[in-house]
């Protein structure tokens, strides 16, 4: 059948190329042609990747650890597969293996990393086989699209137990990951951060309050942020696992440092929870062999350019663009803007599309009462549900200006804002306002030059 | 004047934004210069009726509610001297199902406070899941919230919170959502609920008080514009079309 896989590597070429002149992204499209031409393409290219598929899971983090770990690996000079952009349902993952492929239909590449949405790992695995997973966590996350968390965890469980010779690579901290884990009976190695690093921690919502084995009531030596944490239960056996990866000396604030199996590691990122996802990288590469003497090197060089914490230099204006979807991560973004003490303008833009979840009562689990601070100089809120968002805030006595349509938003904060901009999008508006951002760049930079 | 409220098992019962409402009730008391508290009870906590004021009961998954089912038994008599007494309570989404006779899961029958007459079956096909849009008697603006939920709820011939203009509601067919029984609303709405409804907010809050104060209260006016906005957002949005709740497995 290779004249059938040919066919489908040539179209789903072809559907992508349309799409990015017509400034779309294309992905899901190429991916769901090739599929219906070949429906064997998943499983046959997937077979041509001559070392090891890495899949990356989990409710926050994915892109970021899959990016990093295929920079990782690229950087060993390895020919890698991967959906960098954040396509992971069953057609995006297609199209990253179909867009890689040659036009002969064969695929050139030592290792696959693959991000892969939580509840479509169980449509995905029928296709191959990964040979390593890592899950990086589970926090409550579109409601309305997963149902209840225990409905994910048992997807991720159900998942895991359809590949059992895939070893996975877990979170630690996490106490719902690691259940899953170990429900699963497939092999894993754990990561995590065994120390205590914060002080108090402040009151967010947290799931797996109770423990998942037995119903008892979960104990705390310390939290590190949500859930994560030393946990153990009050009743039965269940507690946080010995770690494997664990980082110790963390530094946080304007660089990131720690120190994993005796090596050192640095990277001029903000944000706690970008531990987890260098961590993650790190556990990963290690338990597939490889030494990566270089890992610090690759981190230096890694610049996000999928508006994770990406980073926009216009007219004087520094601007921060990332993406903040459910309260996990809005209350991460939440500490690494509040990182920066400096007087700073807000952009919010809240969208209910169906990739965002149509339900948006999570913002009022989000604690946006850690934004009544003096440098917060502005507050606009954007998006299809900025109204929400202005009703949100004002329950916490902030004050925000509303602003539907972003462009507008950002053009009059280069204009007349503090020269400090941090602008956080939930999914669907991270792709536009990227590319709202790359044009006024080039705008800019004309202008000047 | 004081209100207190009782969050009952927010360790469990907190899906959803419900801390949404709390804060909500508290900031409209606050507003108007009226004293507000919030008291948790978690799982294990002995809860003392005669202090509250409001009972907020919220949602949870199958499995917390089962957990939390097991307890209602130690309290059903309070609570239901307290329902009886005039006691205002908003209960959501899982909160509802609990106050009635029993919820049906796959893992069994879940029982429930059975202090209003209404069962809540297992529905067999999808879940219903979006937004939703109600005329309520109890207010003049609609009440806008989301829904998600599998069970189907039977309110028999209890009277129901609103008409369902835009959503699915209590079972999907009957066209009504929700149930109001004396000073009680048990509701599927989230979004939270009472933010963008402040009427609703209102309403429990001058019933809880002209139940501990024994006397007419008419609440002070405030500046609701933003909360109308968002309202008429959905409102708008919404009306005259037809909601049509997808089979989960299609949406992953």
């Amino acid at each position: 059948m290779k004249l059938r896989r040919m066919t489908a590597v040539f179209a789903s070429k072809f559907v992508a190329k349309i799409c990015r002149m017509l400034g779309k992204q294309g992905v899901t499209w190429a991916g769901k042609i090739a599929l219906m031409i070949d429906p064997a393409i998943l499983s046959e290219l997937a077979g041509d990747v001559r070392e090891k598929i890495f899949v990356v899971c989990g409710t926050n983090g994915k892109t970021t650890t899959n990016n990093l770990l295929c920079s990782t690996l690229e950087a060993q000079n390895k020919k890698v597969v991967c959906n960098h952009t954040g396509s992971n349902m069953l057609n995006g993952c297609v199209a990253a293996f179909v867009l890689a492929a040659g036009w002969n239909g064969k695929l050139d590449a030592d290792y696959a990393c693959i991000e892969v949405d939580e509840a479509s790992a169980l449509r995905i695995f029928p296709h191959f086989k990964p040979d390593y997973c890592v899950l990086t966590n589970l926090f409550r996350d579109q409601l309305d699209r997963y149902g209840e968390i225990d409905i994910t965890m048992n997807l991720v469980k159900e998942a895991m137990k359809m590949a059992p010779d895939m070893k996975v690579i877990v979170n630690a901290d996490d106490a719902l990951s690691t259940y899953v884990t170990m429900e699963s009976g497939n092999a894993y190695a754990t990561y995590g951060i065994g120390e205590k690093v914060f002080e108090e921690s402040i009151n967010e919502i947290k799931e797996g309050r109770f423990c998942k084995k037995c119903g008892a009531k979960m104990n705390y030596h310390f939290y590190h942020f949500s859930q994560l944490g030393d946990y153990y239960c009050s009743n039965c056996d269940f507690k946080r696992p010995e770690i494997k990866y664990n980082a110790s000396h963390i530094e946080t604030g304007k660089h990131l440092a720690f120190d994993v199996e005796g090596r050192h590691i640095e990277a001029n990122y903000r944000g706690f929870y970008n531990i987890y996802n260098i961590l993650a990288v790190y556990a990963a590469a290690r338990e597939a062999g490889l030494e990566i003497p270089n890992f610090v090197e690759v981190l230096k060089k890694y610049n996000p350019e999928n508006g994770r914490n990406e980073h926009f230099s216009i007219d004087g204006t520094e601007i921060i663009l990332n993406l903040a979807k459910n309260p996990a991560g809005f209350n991460q973004n939440i500490s690494a803007v509040m990182e920066d003490t400096s007087e700073k303008d807000l952009i919010i833009l809240i969208n209910d599309n169906d990739q965002d979840g149509t339900d948006i009562s999570w913002l009022w689990d989000v604690d946006f009462d850690r934004f009544q601070a003096d440098n917060i100089n502005s507050i606009i809120v954007s998006g299809i549900r900025c109204q929400d968002m202005r009703l949100r805030l004002k329950y916490v006595d902030i004050s925000s200006s509303l602003e539907p349509d972003v462009e507008k938003a950002i053009r009059d904060r280069i204009e007349h804002g503090c020269k400090n901009l941090y602008v956080l999008v939930n999914y669907t508006g991270l792709y536009s306002t990227h590319n709202i951002l790359k044009k006024i760049e080039a705008e800019y930079s004309g202008k000047q030059g | 004047m004081k209100i207190t409220i009782g969050h009952l098992y927010p360790d469990l019962l907190n899906l959803y934004g419900d801390r949404g409402n709390i804060q909500c009730l508290m900031k409209r008391c606050q507003w108007r210069g009226i004293e507000a508290e919030t008291i948790c009870y978690e799982i294990n906590d002995e809860i003392d009726f005669s202090k509250l004021d409001i009972i907020l009961l919220g949602g949870g998954s199958d499995r917390e509610q089962m957990l939390v089912c097991d307890k209602l038994k130690n309290i059903k008599k309070s609570f239901q001297t307290y329902v009886e007494d005039n006691g205002v309570v908003i209960a959501i989404c899982g909160g509802f199902q609990l106050l009635g006779n029993y919820y049906a899961t796959a893992e069994g029958n879940i029982e429930g406070l059975g202090i209003i007459d209404l069962d809540t079956d297992r529905g067999t096909d999808y879940r219903l899941i979006d937004n939703i849009v109600l005329e309520s008697d109890l207010v003049s603006m609609p009440v806008v919230g989301f829904e998600n939920h599998g069970g189907r709820t039977n309110i028999k011939n209890n009277k129901p919170f609103g008409k369902v203009i835009y959503g699915s509601g209590n079972d999907g067919k009957s066209g009504y959502e929700g149930v109001v029984y004396k000073n009680v609303i048990g509701t599927y709405l989230h979004g939270p609920l009472l933010p963008k409804n402040p009427e609703v907010a209102d309403y429990l809050i001058q019933k809880a008080l002209e139940r501990k104060y024994g006397e007419p209260v008419v609440l002070k006016t405030l500046d609701d514009t933003e909360e109308k906005e968002a309202n008429a957002y959905i409102y708008n949005r919404f009306k005259g079309k037809v909601s049509k709740p997808q089979n989960q497995e299609q949406l992953v």
